[in-house]
């Protein structure tokens, strides 16, 4: 027994190190533990839905653990394993959206089980798949290596295009899936082939070490410089299809029509934040290393790339009739807002303050509740249409069942953006950090963002004239208790989080400081790329951060 | 005799790349457009250990990368061809045009 432990080897992770990543073990254990059940307890779509409730729950209470709310042992915010440099992190932002992703979990869950659960006969592997692809997503956010990147993203990916042809009967959840895969797995293709070139030129793909050297070998001509562009961008493009950003986002509607409602508020929230706060991370360690001469473009690429995709999100909204489409194309148009911030952090990252991506993560937390109430809403609603997700379907849904009216009422007007609701506060963040950042680029951010919101007013408010203002003869529609509390709690969440904005804020604040990264070496200093690459693990794992820790 | 180097890896790379790129274009096949897919990952990988070996590099990341890339390309073919069978069993086909009901 002893000769065993005197053999581990120096690279194995030690005792206080697996504990930095026991909500991951969690997860995992999580995973397992849903796959073999039905051996044990059957395949009841209840048993099931709770041991995975349970598996969230010991998830959270470890994350909690990590990030020092629950221990004794005080904060770990900024580790990482010794040798890993930036291939695992776990500092605030990546616990605080564990956090996130977990309590969105158990809503998706309520939701799945007021709605789905009764006519699931595959419900353990439902669980896997929704499980799997949240655990995925955490890891998205808990990594600046874009070898890391590249598997996270896969492994939030596969289970999501499964997730959507869950139904595999239905036609459009099949022709769903099969675009959804098609897309991903080209993204995908792409975003490798510019890693190795990336490798190919910097010899690493730590995103930090990168961005020290990018400078450098820019300057090297013409051609480096275009190829060196060309790689970076098709690395974006895997993200940028993670976040449907346009024109990487028609997968986007498909998927979402095609798959279940609750999945589609899943995705809707879950993979679109992962990617959105993967780009802040890696735009932000970025930013802090390269030099200036890059960060130009990298802001216009950006600043474009979200004024695109705030616009046409909203314009192609427009004119929908099936509503998951409409919300499909709305939360296109948030992933534009909230890439609008990334922009700032561009020129913010020599600043020490983290506005931006404390901008984002209030509107995260907000846009989940916003969303998985107005997707709960129109999971209820369909269950008991026989599936029909027109907006007509919503007609007259204000008189017969305003307990679910009232909640869509609510979430709507927040996507909108409008006080009395929380969706105001975050946007108005959002425009506020812009305008702080004082620089043309932002200001016309701003004006794109004040228009699109007016634009977005319009189609949300076909919804309320049908609530509202239509007639209807259908009877009232008969829905499961807890769906409609889980909606109505999502309703006066977001008038909560309006009055009590404070808290909300300073939370944001205090998760997004103190972002986990290491100091680069320059390949100039070094002399060559064989020197370079030796160094990269052993010296430059810096001291964590110090961060404000959570309490 | 000339001798084999970093350039003729990377044309080799770059041939894969460009043809699979082409593939995914130009194929209505699901299946034609998943082999354009292996076709570019493959090229990624040729890449990979083409600059590892060739620019001197003390470690082997880009080879451990192209075993990651391995794996994650047989997982996703396994996947991608369980969701083309789904969808062959719904509409008897796997033409892509075929796939219009969602549209707008």
């Amino acid at each position: 027994m002893t000769e065993l432990i005197a053999e581990i080897p120096a690279w194995f992770p030690k005792a206080a190190e697996f504990m930095t990543f026991s909500p991951e073990l969690a997860w995992v254990g999580t995973l397992c533990l849903i796959m073999l059940a039905p051996l044990a307890i059957g395949r009841d779509a209840r048993m099931i839905a709770g041991l995975a409730v349970v598996g969230i729950a010991v998830t959270a209470f470890f994350t909690l653990k990590v990030m020092g709310i629950i221990s004794t042992e005080g904060p770990k915010t900024g580790l990482t394993p010794d040798l890993a440099g930036g291939m695992l992190i776990a500092d605030n932002l990546s616990l605080f959206f564990k956090m996130l992703l977990l309590v969105f979990l158990v809503g998706i869950s309520i939701l799945w089980m007021s709605v789905s659960a009764a006519q699931e006969d595959d419900a353990p592997e439902f669980f896997v798949l929704l499980i799997g692809s949240a655990l995925g997503m955490s890891l998205m956010v808990s990594t600046h290596n874009i070898l890391m990147m590249v598997i996270a993203i896969e492994f939030a990916s596969l289970p999501s295009y499964a997730i959507v042809g869950f139904n595999k009967h239905k036609r459009i959840s099949a022709e769903a899936s099969l675009k959804y895969m098609i897309f991903g797995a080209v993204s995908a293709a792409v975003m490798l082939y510019g890693a190795s070139l990336i490798y190919g030129f910097f010899g690493t793909l730590d995103v930090t070490q990168i961005a020290a050297n990018v400078g450098p070998v820019l300057a090297g001509g013409g051609a480096n410089q275009l190829l060196v562009g060309l790689a970076m961008f098709c690395v974006f493009v895997g993200i940028a299809f993670k976040i449907s950003a346009v024109p990487f986002h028609f997968w986007c509607p498909d998927a979402f029509q095609g798959a279940k409602t609750e999945v589609t508020a899943w995705l809707s929230v879950a993979s679109k934040a992962a990617g959105l706060l993967l780009l802040m991370r890696l735009v932000n360690v970025f930013c802090v290393n390269a030099g200036a001469e890059v960060l130009h473009g990298v802001a216009v690429v950006i600043a474009v790339i979200a004024t695109l995709t705030c616009t046409l999100g909203n314009l192609a909204a427009y004119k929908q009739t099936s509503i998951k489409r409409m919300l499909a194309y709305s939360s296109i148009a948030h992933a534009g807002y909230m890439m609008a911030a990334a922009a700032i952090l561009v020129d913010a990252g020599t600043v020490e303050s983290f506005t931006a991506i404390s901008t984002v993560l209030a509107y995260v937390v907000v846009y989940m509740l916003m969303n998985l109430g107005a997707f709960g809403v129109v999971a209820l609603v369909e269950s008991k249409n026989g599936d029909d997700d027109s907006i007509t379907a919503f007609a007259g849904l204000g008189w017969t069942s305003p307990a679910l009216a009232i909640p869509m009422l609510f979430c709507l007007v927040s996507l909108v953006g409008i006080p009395p609701f929380a969706g105001f506060i975050t946007k108005w963040y959002l425009l506020a950090a812009l305008g702080e950042a004082a620089s043309g680029l932002y200001w016309a951010l701003a004006i794109v963002i004040v228009i699109n919101t007016l634009i977005s007013l319009w189609y949300y408010m076909r919804v309320v004239v049908q609530m509202f203002l239509k007639e209807s003869d259908k009877p009232a529609i008969e829905v499961p208790m807890s769906g409609t509390l889980l909606v109505n709690a999502c309703g006066i969440l977001l008038i909560v989080i309006l009055v009590f904005s404070n808290p909300l804020k300073e939370r944001a604040d205090r998760y997004s400081a103190g972002l986990f990264s290491p100091v680069p070496t320059k390949l100039a200093d070094q002399g060559s790329a064989d020197s370079l690459a030796q160094s990269i693990p052993l010296d430059n794992i810096a001291a964590p951060q110090e961060g404000k820790h959570g309490g | 005799m000339f001798e084999i180097g970093l350039t003729h890896y990377l044309v080799v790379a770059t041939l894969l790349f460009v043809m699979g790129i082409f593939v995914m274009i130009t194929k209505r096949n699901a299946i034609g457009i998943l082999i354009g897919v292996e076709m570019v990952l493959n090229g990624a990988n040729i890449n990979l250990v083409a600059f590892n070996r060739y620019n001197g590099m003390s470690n082997i990341d880009g080879q451990i990368t192209s075993l990651f890339v391995i794996v994650l390309a047989a997982a996703e073919a396994a996947l991608a061809v369980a969701i083309c069978m789904n969808f062959y069993k719904n509409l008897n086909t796997v033409d892509v045009d075929h796939g219009d009901t969602l549209a707008g």
